[in-house]
């Protein structure tokens, strides 16, 4: 499957300044971790293990909070948009 | 003759009366509410700003620090007067809200506000409780403090945040034990700041203004929408509060409404679905803070020591550089080991040191010069 990845200005950094990308996955696992392949830095700052996320990091696929669909087992489709949104401190 | 004056509402709010969901009982609400803005920097200037003209009637604004020439950028209520002057923020926006509206009376408070401070705050005030708590705040310490009051009183919470380009605002209408708060009586209560973000982000994982910079119309679309959803909430119109976290990055042209509706049913909030209030406990508590958008780390002496002298102080710190000082604070530069700072003192204890962002050399600077 074909995704967009929208890539939070804080990160652009360790993606080369890119805003979004397209990666291919089945689940929200599968593109995070070919992500994670292309940019380790990126992975560096999104997983926390292997396995977890950094906590104060969402993701939401078409603008829904993975945490309440299947988590990163939430499976992908054509087309679907994968936005990682960071909190924001800075006032 | 007759002296024309400003003080007749109907004049002065008629264009936001026009609309029909302000009309006259609206207008009258807002004159009676209290809102408490936490942080009067770059979006605490416009909330203040916004809801002052607006004729919130009360608008209790803390902040712990004054006015420097880097904030004239974006921070919109100060100018050079209170750069030369070394103002503190909240008296800054205190006198120039005074010649905006004179019938609406802003509360300076001069100080940190924390866990320990923050109930006393927003409920035991002359001015009352609040009605509302405002986030104008640079760091998540303090956003987790004011969401956790929030929750446990049953206060409506307006997140916002800004850095670089980007950046978000989100409304929380608290659930309560007794679910008899109007917003729930309506069907609108949403998740809380800790249902979305359950984690602060560690120091230096985040970009702050210091890092990475912030343009002055990114923090002015944040705090405008933050203003105008305080201002729903004021008026009652809970249906309007906008139920999704929003998300706009300027410089991509992207505005997000992020889905978050599901986390109070769904989640297991440590805060709002399990009422464990950490942060407000001071389970995470600090001493020090690495300030944002400064090479500066505040220090917070321990509640119930007493005010310090800064005449005494001044007298004796005038050995060792150049000094300042106004009725609010003292600043002084001082040299440790060859290196510069910019010691700078409050009444209340609190003490910003300029220079370094390590705790551990802020706290020795602090000691030499100070005392510990």
């Amino acid at each position: 499957m074909s995704i967009t990845i929208q890539i939070p200005a804080a990160l652009r950094p360790q993606a080369d300044g890119q805003a979004s990308l397209q990666l291919e996955g089945g689940t929200v696992r599968e593109a995070l971790g070919e992500l994670k392949s292309r940019y380790p830095e990126l992975g560096g700052r999104l997983f926390k293990s292997d396995n977890e996320v950094n906590r104060f990091i969402n993701f939401y696929l078409n603008d829904e909070d993975i945490r309440f669909l299947d988590s990163l087992e939430t499976k992908l489709k054509s087309g679907d948009e994968l936005a990682i949104v960071p909190a924001i401190a800075g006032g | 003759m007759t002296t024309l004056t400003a003080d007749h509402s109907t004049d002065r709010y008629h264009r936001q009366m026009l609309l029909p969901f302000v009309g006259e009982a609206g207008q009258a609400k807002l004159l009676k509410s209290t809102a408490l803005v936490v942080g009067c920097g770059a979006l605490g200037t416009v909330i203040v700003n916004m809801l002052a003209r607006a004729g919130v009637g009360r608008l209790v604004v803390v902040d712990r620090d004054f006015v420097e020439l880097s904030n004239l950028q974006r921070q919109v209520l100060f100018d050079e007067d209170d750069v030369n002057g070394l103002v503190p923020k909240a008296e800054a926006a205190r006198a120039k809200i005074a010649r905006i509206n004179s019938q609406v009376q802003v509360i300076p408070l001069i100080q940190d506000l924390n866990h320990t401070n923050i109930e006393q705050v927003a409920l035991e005030g002359d001015y009352g409780p609040v009605d509302i708590i405002i986030d104008g705040v640079d760091n998540f310490e303090t956003r987790f403090i004011v969401n956790d009051t929030a929750v446990k009183h049953g206060i409506p919470y307006i997140y916002g945040g800004a850095v670089g380009t980007v950046g978000m605002c989100y409304a929380v209408l608290p659930h309560t034990p007794a679910g008899d708060k109007p917003w729930e009586i309506a069907g609108r209560a949403t998740p809380c700041l800790r249902c979305i973000f359950e984690q602060a982000p560690p120091p230096g994982m985040n970009p702050t203004c210091d890092t990475a910079g912030v343009l002055g119309p990114v923090v002015s679309i944040v705090s405008n929408y933050e203003s105008i959803e305080a201002m729903k909430v004021l008026l009652g119109r809970y249906e309007s509060v906008n139920p999704n976290l929003v998300s706009v990055d300027c410089w991509e042209n992207q505005l997000r409404q992020l889905k978050v509706g599901r986390a109070y049913d769904v989640g297991e909030c440590t805060c709002c679905k399990k009422r464990n209030f950490e942060w407000l406990d001071g389970v995470y508590s600090s001493s020090t803070t690495t300030l944002c958008g400064r090479d500066a780390v505040q220090l917070t002496l321990a509640p119930g020591e007493s005010k310090l002298n800064l005449v005494q102080i001044a007298d004796r710190l005038k050995a060792h550089g150049q000094v300042k000082l106004n009725p609010f604070m003292l600043q002084a530069t001082v040299s440790d080991n060859a290196e510069a700072f910019e010691l700078t003192l409050f009444k209340d204890g609190r003490a910003i040191v300029k220079g370094t962002k390590q705790p551990t050399r802020a706290r020795a600077v602090y000691a030499k010069f100070i005392g510990s």
